[in-house]
């Protein structure tokens, strides 16, 4: 070891017990008294540093400190507990009056439909197609328009569904008259069975609402709902700007009498 | 849980005193040293799962609270860095000696890349391997720095020295 090396090395640690830096320092006469002021002064330096005295009690009102950090954690830890079982109790409760609604809404407007078909039984016996003109007429007045051939209508007119306006149809089936109605604004998460002990059909959801069909008992329904939806022109009430009209308008306008002609 | 606490405590009446040093020699405030030493006790009690080994746990809680040192520097700048505000310490057992100011002042007047080793080594009796863990250096940069800490110190302590002699 030379010198350079020897006071580079006692620099990192003046107090080193290194048998290298003591046998070089014991035969060094230029490095011995560097070496000797180098830890004198190291020794004042760490006298100096390891000298403060902490405050007194600091270990006492860190530990205090951190009993009352745990005590608040728990009380914390408690709240978001109460808070969390608050939320899920709410969640659940929430979820359950939502689903009880959504089924309700589903029944009524099912039994909306049937009511409607029996309150108007009459114009089940329409037995004469009625020209497409008026079929188109009575579209028109919700901005919608046939499409396509939907088939012979029997008849056809505006009428009231619960709330809201919307179209009524009655077509031949096999099994005797079908009733059809197009329900703007009644809009249906999914496909919904319609029936009673006479009638049978669905509900058919589109991006508007929705149409009900409904046959006698043993009429095939499948897939009628959908295919007159494809066959209607009907317009997005956003993006047209036009709004259901609400029994009130409709009734202020004579255009419909309240589910007594349909 | 009481457990835990027990060894907490433990820790923190073994450890209090140094790591309260070693924040002097960071910020030479006893006030803002006593804030980050409990500071730091905080946040290793927030952690105390990770505080059961308890060698593990000395180098843990430097590194915090110069962790906490770094972020109170950032925030505010210490009155006490600039060296000839350094307030005066009270305290017992402290040397007020004309060579401890002028040691203190190099102390303080110390970059702080070599400050940093240097108070883990003599403080904390930390190896270089394990300053090298806490301030993520590799082994040979601890040595340089703590050559060149000395080495600044020495020619500081030097030139303040003749300069109190010339007075």
């Amino acid at each position: 070891m030379n010198c350079l090396d020897f006071r580079r090395r006692l620099l990192t640690d003046p107090l080193s017990g290194d048998e290298d830096l003591l046998s070089h320092e014991a035969t060094c006469t230029t490095c011995a008294p560097f070496a000797r002021d180098l830890r004198a002064r190291e020794i004042r330096m760490r006298s100096l540093l390891q000298n403060v005295v902490p405050p007194p009690g600091l270990a006492e009102r860190v530990s205090l400190a951190a009993r009352f950090q745990q005590r608040a954690e728990r009380r914390r830890q408690w709240w978001y507990s109460a808070a969390a079982g608050v939320l899920l109790a709410v969640g659940v409760s929430m979820a359950s009056l939502f689903s009880t609604s959504i089924e309700r809404t589903n029944v009524a407007l099912a039994q909306s439909v049937i009511n409607h078909i029996e309150d108007e039984a009459s114009h089940l016996r329409a037995a004469h197609p009625i020209p497409t003109t008026r079929v188109n007429g009575v579209f028109e007045r919700f901005g919608a328009e046939l499409a396509a051939d939907i088939g012979p209508v029997h008849f056809a007119a505006e009428c009231l569904m619960r709330q809201r306006n919307g179209v009524h149809l009655v077509m031949p089936g096999r099994m005797g008259p079908v009733t059809v109605f197009f329900m703007p604004g009644e809009m249906a998460d999914t496909t919904m069975p319609v029936a009673s002990a006479r009638f049978n059909g669905e509900i058919v959801p589109t991006h508007w609402g929705s149409i009900a069909v409904v046959g006698e008992a043993g009429e095939a329904v499948d897939g009628l709902g959908e295919r007159l939806a494809a066959a209607v022109r009907w317009p997005d009430p956003v993006q047209a700007g036009v709004s259901v009209p609400v029994v009130g308008e409709l009734l202020a306008a004579g255009l419909v009498t309240q589910q007594k002609n349909g | 849980m009481a457990k835990i606490r027990s060894e907490f405590d433990t820790l923190v009446h073994a450890l209090a005193p140094e790591l309260f040093r070693y924040a002097m020699g960071l910020c030479h405030n006893p006030h803002t040293a006593e804030d980050l030493v409990q500071e730091t006790f905080l946040r290793g009690w927030r952690s105390r799962t990770d505080l059961r080994d308890s060698k593990a746990a000395k180098a843990w809680l430097y590194t915090i609270l110069r962790n906490e040192h770094a972020r109170l520097y950032e925030r505010q700048r210490p009155e006490a860095c600039d060296p000839s505000m350094l307030p005066d310490i009270p305290d017992h057992g402290y040397d007020t000696s004309a060579e401890a100011f002028v040691l203190r002042r190099a102390l303080a007047t110390l970059q702080a890349d070599y400050r940093d080793p240097l108070l883990l080594q003599v403080i904390g009796g930390f190896s270089c391997r394990e300053i090298g863990d806490i301030l993520e250096l590799n082994t040979n940069t601890v040595l340089t720095r703590l050559f060149r800490a000395r080495k600044a110190l020495r020619d500081l302590l030097t030139d303040d020295l003749q300069q109190e002699a010339s007075l």
